[in-house]
């Protein structure tokens, strides 16, 4: 028996980075970028213990229901509801005893990069016309781009800002909803509920054991280039250092081939026939049921409501 | 090049998994008769090295870092079937466990860089490297070539894909609902990013790594083992 001491879970996320040294060539991004893996993962493990509402769920209860909120998402075109399900993510994300603001920043931290770039110039009068909103210059007749020609006044239109919020809080519901289900339901459970969306059995177990060793690969190029970096007094030139990485990438390339050979003779000897056989360790209680029906009938209210068929 | 939830229409994206349903389903089958048991093994450690190939930073030029996607590589080496399943297992992982790409856009990303990358970059690099010895360094431009054009070739169809958003998807008043701009902005852009940035680094990559393995191990290239295969299979003919 394992003692109830063992068996807590250290809640709170750990910097377990400590590489603080000085400008960063590529040896330390890399070095930074595995140390960055490995707490995400550590931290999205320590949330999926807890013991909050989404974490106490059915995974596969819980995986068609976010399923279906974040299909229901991508087709409604009304903000209003975008930003209510945005929040509904948010009271989740507090019901399951994950920090909002952790949470918050944990979404919002990838979002501005792509989302932003996006939909930063959606708001002017270039690409989507309609009313001004705030003159921004004036060009004058003829002005053009390269290729394409501008319009005389430039402005930031109402419907460009619209379109804008709605495309961004769309994203972020969509990656919340994500995030949200990462975050509370362990991996190892998260993959085997895959089945019920229909994943064959032999990519589950693929799945399964990718997860398992990309740690094994992240721990042998962290040790390379910390060799690395342990020996180097001065860089070399980029091309030296270039050909450097690719005869690291392709050493991990032949030994993760190499180490499939030996996995694979390991599991013959001990009777894998080719046949995957999988635990099943669910149990799917009334409640489970009910959150999925809720989750499911949720979506459909919500898409009915934005493409006013149904009207409130 | 992942493209997150949002920025696709339902109509594109549940047509990339139309599509993509029988493509996984095809490369399963052919997978499992020609690899048999080993095909669990295999695929994960190729997933998982799909997974960690961008964790490699490479130095470029103005003392900045980049990294390579890898499609083309292990489309060269572990063949473009097996390259779709690792791949796209790799993309899964990357989508349910970092929000790195959407759900819903998981079909789309597995099109572009788990078919459409191996694909074109194993087929550049047989028509290229002909018949030549498997150390010459013909086969290394190959390569180069074969990272590179991949890379643009998925970027040319993310780029698609985006473009096509406001023709199907924009309100009564015309204001778009996804992906707002149009083709003649959304591929000029992925392409012209690809073809002069990300590609080279692609291509850089690809001939470093290919090179690298000529020089320790050709034996595990599927090229190669295609070609052992025949031969046996002839002289057991003959015999």
């Amino acid at each position: 028996m394992i003692p109830d001491w063992m068996k807590d879970v250290d809640a709170s996320p750990c910097k377990c980075s400590a590489t603080r040294h000085g400008k960063k060539g590529f040896v330390g991004k890399t070095i930074d970028g595995i140390f960055g893996f490995l707490e995400e993962a550590f931290v999205s493990e320590t949330y999926s213990k807890k013991n909050g509402l989404l974490q106490s769920l059915d995974a596969r209860a819980k995986l068609v229901s976010i399923l279906a909120v974040i299909f229901a998402t991508s087709m409604i075109g009304d903000l209003r509801i975008l930003i209510f399900v945005y929040l509904l993510t948010l009271l989740f994300s507090f019901l399951s005893q994950i920090p909002v603001l952790f949470f918050i920043k944990r979404v919002w931290l990838f979002i501005p990069v792509f989302a932003g770039i996006i939909a930063l110039p959606m708001i002017f009068n270039i690409f989507i016309p309609g009313d001004p909103l705030l003159p921004v210059l004036t060009l004058g007749p003829g002005a053009h781009l390269g290729p394409f020609s501008l319009p005389e006044d430039i402005y930031i239109t109402s419907q460009g800002v619209n379109a804008a919020i709605i495309f961004t809080v769309r994203v972020a519901a969509c990656v919340s909803a994500v995030v949200l289900l990462f975050l509370t339901t362990p991996q190892q459970i998260l993959f085997k509920s895959l089945r019920t969306v229909g994943v064959p059995k032999i990519y589950v177990l693929t799945l399964e054991m990718a997860y398992r060793y990309i740690f094994l690969l992240m721990d042998l190029i962290r040790e390379m280039y910390i060799a690395k970096k342990a020996r180097t007094i001065r860089a070399r030139g980029m091309l030296e250092e270039q050909k450097w990485v690719g005869g690291r990438m392709g050493y991990t390339l032949i030994r993760s081939i190499d180490m499939s050979e030996k996995v694979h003779m390991a599991m013959m000897s001990r009777g894998f026939s080719g046949e995957v056989k999988i635990m099943q360790e669910f149990k799917m209680q009334s409640r489970d049921y009910a959150a999925g029906a809720m989750a499911i009938s949720l979506g459909v209210v919500l898409v009915l409501i934005s493409h006013g068929v149904l009207r409130v | 090049m992942h493209i997150p939830d949002g920025y696709l229409g339902p109509y594109t994206y549940i047509a990339m998994w139309i599509i993509m349903i029988p493509i996984w389903y095809y490369a399963g089958k052919k997978l499992s008769t020609e690899l048999r048991s080993k095909q669990v093994p295999l695929l994960a450690l190729a997933a998982a090295f799909s997974f960690v190939i961008m964790m490699f930073n490479v130095p470029i030029p103005g003392g900045s870092t980049g990294h390579a996607v890898g499609g083309a590589i292990i489309g060269i080496v572990l063949g473009p079937w097996a390259a779709i399943i690792a791949i796209s297992v790799a993309l899964v992982l990357q989508a349910l466990m970092f929000g790195d790409g959407g759900i819903t856009a998981i079909a789309a990303n597995c099109f572009n860089m788990a078919v459409v990358m191996p694909f074109v970059a194993y087929y550049v690099y047989r028509a290229i490297s002909a018949n030549t010895e498997i150390t010459s360094s013909r086969r290394v431009i190959a390569s180069a070539v074969a990272g590179w054009l991949s890379l643009t070739t998925a970027a040319a169809f993310t780029g698609f894909e985006f473009g096509i958003q406001p023709l199907l998807h924009h309100t009564a008043e015309g204001v778009p609902l996804y992906m707002p701009y149009s083709l003649n902005v959304t591929v000029p852009a992925m392409i012209l990013e690809h073809v002069l940035g990300f590609g080279i680094l692609e291509a850089l990559v690809t001939a470093l790594i290919f090179a690298y393995i000529q020089r320790t191990d050709t034996t595990i290239l599927y090229g190669e083992k295609i070609a052992a295969q025949k031969k046996s299979k002839k002289s057991a003919t003959i015999a």
